[in-house]
């Protein structure tokens, strides 16, 4: 099969199109590199004598070259096989180089990782201006670096300040702000990319590069030293890659480039045998294997197709609701966002005119673009008819009489396939359903908080949930840009039921007299994104209560015990971050800091030292045992979708693989002796799970 | 009447803002937009079955060239339909009504959205022409010295702007501002300052008395300003005072003509931003959407009259409509006459009433008939509530039909007088 073909123009130019069959992307694979190789003898023949020179581009509409076969490369991990890919690789990139004529990049689409390194090999590039361009060289942010000439050629070509944006910021540059920082040559409409790469063929070959600034030893040691600091401070040390690259990239600088490449490959090599950089791309296969969500096995696919979602009605603008509609108009669907009365509706455009701003100031968004977007949210107080509606998700208050009472109204309003979507994070969606006449239609769709940060949605099945609202969900989120996972009706869900163990035992530590800055400090060396504390207070102490309570009052096994400090907390209304204070206190922009009244409230024991083992143990250990009885009550089909679901929807520390990667490394035995000895000390509710139990009988792991 | 009737099928309209307040920082696409998509989510009208847009709009923002085109694609309505910006001066809101209404009868369509929508705030200050002259040899200069040299042609009085709002506000043709020809009626009617004044506390009291009334037609309004978490919403005009009085208003001076002049900032019509929104059909469109009507237009016409007393164009176009359609001020149960000046109201009662005035302006017979108060302007009128020119006439029609089903009424009167010497009239009932 050709992933390349190559066309001969009548001035001489040849032209090699990277189409690889069946597919929307074009990757590096060892096909790909066998094609591109031979070609490059064809240009080195007799045969090729009349050739001025040569372009490289894609037939893709959406991506150049998305960089190397990630799957191939997990399949077999062996260093062999890494050398020899990252030796291919260098190699080809090299005959480019040399090549005798010029040789040009025509990028229009995604040129990332391996995709950016080929163009970096070319004597010129040249870019589309469309939306769909993107260059840039994401490697460290699956544990790897860019190990094809990227981290010595890019710091060569643009310098080496804005090559570390590029390498360690996963900084993606569109056609004109590479331009701006000499990436490309030139840039135009796609239709016009052709014409420009071969006047950059009539410049000839493109002599040594103009020497940078920036990049000489004392400027180049400055900077070094900066973006190191930057990088410990944002990974916590717990990610070799960015480290390992800024090393590579600065080594580079000082000697050939062919020295530069013996760097990355050896930097390669020891990056990506590591474990972090198995958890990284594992990650990534899983955001990919979340895309591929389908309907469950045991439904059978709805006969219609569902609706094409254009026009969603939102009830409830709160947080979440104000959140949706915003993330859904800047996605080009329209927003019916629906209140009882004016005064919410304000607060919630409020915000979300907001966050169109900011992503104004962040160039997310043109302010056309965000304009448009604005446009498409209609507020509206009170009933109005919801007939042209494809879609609602209800976004209301946590209370099951009234979402009952709501969904009695939609379900009238709206036409009879239209499916009819609640947000609850906590709640029944069979109960929600409740009486409705037809409950089918009912189902959950689960954003996190904030919407447009969270890409994980949980897609909720109910037990009467039909296939074509659980398509129709399934499609939509997909749509948006968003990363499913089908849950089960349970308490909780996926991640709220892992979680909330978690966060409720954070509350005993603290009352019983830990302190908060050394049990938040304990996880985020772990790897959490921050401490679990700290993560009460974005949730809200009342929110985390409520969901709490519904969970201990829904679920059979042991709770622990309650936090009356906790509830004192809400008493005082120090809800975190949304009313100010919380464990932390929360003022302007900055980092929130330590509230100390909180160590004075009645009930908190007195001042203990820091026991980071213990925290460790009481805080994980209880998410593995709830994470496996949720594989025991089919909540999700596969440990992948706990993992997926936690690191994507709680952060849960990546570069562990999730809590079922880590539970595997400790190994089902130690888990549960640890929690049986636990139990003993702390209550019940630290119990291994029955299927935690079998596992370390048997010897199983949750992984195969 | 006319051969079709155009039905009014429902209405929105965002509240009237004073000039330099709330509104000021949106322009008139913007106040369009939140009319239009009211309208239409309250509705729940497929906007891909419109025929036409139709926006009555005076001082068109430079930004929004055919502003009625910028409202609809900026509402959501599919860009298949077309729009079309309209101007008759103060009767570009009846315009949108009455080409909607001619288009029908012409079988262009059975649904139209019709409306008119003003931003006086953002009505541009100009620079005077000997200014853009030099601006101009500015923007063409090559080389720092010629550069140089045409910055020093500059005179400090190239920098001060022309009011664009005066200037809209004044007649070309006869050369008199609007507050001038309202002193020429109070003049030929003997009409005082104190008469004018009443007329004005009235329209404020009435005004003040209607405002849960008015809040049936009126969109809140999310204000994108206020504190973080609690914005501001704006749901009632800010026009109308609570507490005005004979006293605060006779305190005034004269605005056009200092020593003698009647016509005060009190007494005229407030300078305000707002929009109105209205979706109208024929039968046919009627009965496809499965709406009930608001009300229906039965007869209109527009006359000219004298540009220096265009206060009184009203009783020319009542007049104009009586005689295609026969319907007369007695057959009223409602009249709106647009308060542009509380003195060309005035004029335009004792004008009609006028066996004199009519025998000889309009050809009568005998007077046209007594436009009573009780009747007149009962919600008050744009002295209170303010006169968004383009969109005001849109809004006589809304309210007016409103007005006629809380009443359980049959027919309304809605007439206003126009810059350049024109009045215009509608004839509307209840369906």
């Amino acid at each position: 099969m050709a992933n390349l073909h190559r066309e001969v123009t009548a001035s001489h130019v040849c032209v090699l199109t990277f189409d690889r069959p069946d597919s929307v992307a074009n990757i590096f694979d060892e096909a790909t590199f066998a094609e591109l190789n031979a070609h490059l003898d064809f240009l080195a023949s007799p045969e090729a004598r009349e050739i001025k020179g040569v372009i490289f581009c894609s037939a893709k509409p959406k991506i150049f070259l998305a960089g190397a076969d990630l799957i191939g490369f997990t399949k077999d991990p062996s260093m062999e096989k890494l050398e020899r890919l990252i030796e291919t690789g260098q190699q080809t990139f090299r005959r480019i180089t040399m090549l005798p004529v010029p040789s040009v990049a025509a990028i229009h689409g995604l040129a990332l990782g391996g995709g950016c390194e080929i163009t970096l090999a070319c004597d010129y590039r040249v870019a589309s201006t469309s939306r769909e361009t993107k260059i840039g060289l994401p490697e460290v942010q699956i544990g790897i670096l860019p190990g094809w000439g990227g981290s010595t050629i890019l710091p060569r070509l643009i310098g080496l300040p804005r090559a570390l944006e590029v390498i360690l910021g996963n900084k993606q540059l569109a056609a004109v702000p590479a331009l701006k920082a000499g990436l490309v040559d030139a840039v135009g409409p796609r239709e016009s990319l052709r014409e420009l790469a071969e006047k950059q063929v009539i410049r000839g070959k493109r002599g040594s590069l103009p020497p940078q600034l920036m990049n000489l030893p004392p400027a180049a040691a400055f900077i070094a030293r900066q973006a190191r600091a930057n990088v410990l401070a944002k990974t916590g040390g717990h990610y070799p890659a960015p480290l390992k690259a800024l090393e590579v990239v600065i080594a580079a600088l000082r000697g050939t480039v062919e020295q530069g490449f013996a760097l990355e490959k050896k930097a390669f090599a020891e990056l990506a045998t590591g474990d972090v950089a198995r958890h990284l791309i594992g990650i990534f296969l899983l955001q990919e294997r979340s895309k591929k969500t389908r309907l469950p096995a045991d439904l059978i696919a709805p006969a219609e197709a569902p609706r094409k979602i254009e026009r969603v009605a939102v009830v409830g603008a709160g947080v979440m609701g104000a959140g949706i509609a915003q993330w859904l108009a800047a996605r080009g669907t329209s927003v019916l966002l629906k209140d009882i009365a004016a005064e919410p509706l304000a607060i919630g455009m409020q915000s979300i005119r907001k966050l169109f701003r900011d992503g104004v100031q962040r160039r997310r968004f043109t302010g056309t673009e965000a304009r448009a977007a604005l446009d498409r949210i209609v507020p509206v107080a009170g009933d109005v008819p919801l007939r042209r509606v494809d879609l609602v998700i209800e976004a209301a208050v946590e209370r099951l009489d009234l979402k009952q009472q709501i969904f009695r109204g939609l379900e009238a309003a709206t036409a009879a396939d239209v499916a009819l979507a609640t947000n609850t994070s906590a709640l029944s969606i069979d109960a929600i359903a409740g009486a409705l006449p037809d409950p089918s239609r009912v189902v959950g769709i689960h954003f996190f908080n904030p919407v447009h940060r969270m890409q994980l949605v949980e897609i909720v099945r109910g037990d009467r949930t039909s296939a074509l609202a659980l398509e129709t969900a399934l499609r939509f989120v997909k749509g948006i840009g968003k990363l499913p996972v089908i849950v089960r009706d349970r308490p909780g869900f996926l991640v709220n039921r892992i979680l909330t163990p978690y966060l409720s035992e954070a509350g005993r530590l603290f009352q019983e007299g830990y302190a908060v800055a050394d049990i938040d400090n304990a996880l985020e060396r772990f790897g959490m994104p921050m401490g679990p504390l700290r993560l009460i207070d974005e949730v809200g102490l009342d929110v985390g209560r409520h969901v709490a309570t519904d969970l201990a009052a829904r679920l059979t096994t042991p709770q622990g015990r309650p936090v009356p400090a906790m509830d004192e907390m809400i008493a005082r209304k120090w809800f975190g971050k949304k009313s100010g204070q919380g464990f932390y206190v929360h003022a302007g922009k900055g980092k929130p800091t330590l509230n100390a009244d909180v160590e004075r409230l009645p009930g908190v024991a007195a001042r203990r030292p820091a026991d980071a083992k213990l925290f460790l143990d009481r805080l994980i250990l209880p998410m593995i045992n709830e994470a496996a009885r949720v594989l025991e009550e089919n909540v999700v089909e596969a440990p992948e979708d706990v993992d997926f679901g936690m690191i994507m929807g709680s952060g849960w520390a990546p570069f562990r693989g999730g809590p079922l990667r880590y539970a595997d490394s400790l190994g089902a035995a130690k888990i549960v002796a640890d929690l049986e000895s636990l139990a003993g000390r702390f209550g019940e509710s630290f119990r291994p799970s029955a299927r935690l139990q079998s596992m370390a009988a048997g010897g199983r792991r949750f992984y195969p | 009447m006319l051969r079709e009737p155009l039905y009014i099928v429902a209405g929105v309209r965002t509240p009237y803002s004073k000039m330099g307040t709330l509104f000021a920082g949106m322009a008139a696409d913007e106040l369009g937009r939140l009319a239009t998509v009211e309208l239409l989510a309250r509705t729940g009208f497929d906007p891909a079955r419109i025929e036409e847009v139709i926006f009555g709009c005076v001082a068109q923002p430079a930004e929004s060239a055919n502003v009625a085109r910028v409202i609809a694609l900026r509402s959501g309505i599919p860009q298949h339909v077309p729009a079309v910006t309209v101007h008759r001066n103060c009767a570009s809101g009846f315009e949108a009504v009455t080409q909607a209404a001619e288009k029908i009868i012409a079988g262009r369509g059975d649904v139209f959205l019709a409306g008119g929508a003003e931003s006086m705030s953002q009505v541009p200050l100009l620079y005077r022409d000997s200014a853009a002259k030099k601006f101009g040899t500015l923007a063409r200069a090559k080389g720092l010295g010629n550069r140089v040299s045409a910055m020093l042609n500059f005179r400090p009085a190239d920098f001060s702007p022309i009011i664009g709002l005066q200037l809209g506000l004044t007649d070309p043709v006869c050369g008199l501002n609007m507050g001038e020809t309202a002193e020429n009626v109070a003049r030929d009617f003997g009409i005082t300052r104190e008469e004018q004044d009443q007329f004005s506390l009235r329209s404020h009291q009435r005004a003040i008395a209607a405002r849960e009334r008015l809040r049936e037609e009126i969109v809140p309004v999310l204000l994108p300003a206020g504190k973080p978490g609690a914005p501001a919403v704006m749901q009632d005009d800010n026009g109308p005072r609570e507490n005005q009085t004979m006293a605060a208003l006779a305190k005034l001076k004269p605005v056009f003509e200092r020593d003698t002049g009647t016509v005060t900032a009190g007494n005229a019509s407030q300078i305000t931003d707002g929009a109105v929104a209205l979706l109208v059909m024929n039968e046919k469109g009627l009965k496809e959407s499965g709406l009930q009507p608001l009300g229906k237009l039965v007869a209109y016409a527009y006359a000219g009259c004298d540009p220096s007393r265009m206060g009184l164009g009203p009783v020319f176009a009542i007049q104009a409509a009586q005689k295609k359609f026969g319907l007369g001020i007695k057959d009223a149960d409602l009249i709106e006459i647009n308060e542009a000046f509380a003195a060309q109201v005035i004029g335009c009662q004792r004008a009609a009433r006028s066996d004199d005035f009519c025998r000889q302006h309009l050809g009568r017979e005998s007077a046209l008939g007594d436009i009573p108060d009780e009747i007149l302007n009962v919600n008050g009128g744009a002295v209170a509530l303010g006169h968004p020119v383009g969109s005001t006439g849109a809004r006589l029609v809304l309210t007016a039909l409103k007005e006629l089903h809380r009443r359980k009424a049959k027919r309304a009167l809605v007439s206003l007088c126009v810059g350049g010497g024109q009045g215009g009239a509608l004839w509307v009932e209840t369906a």
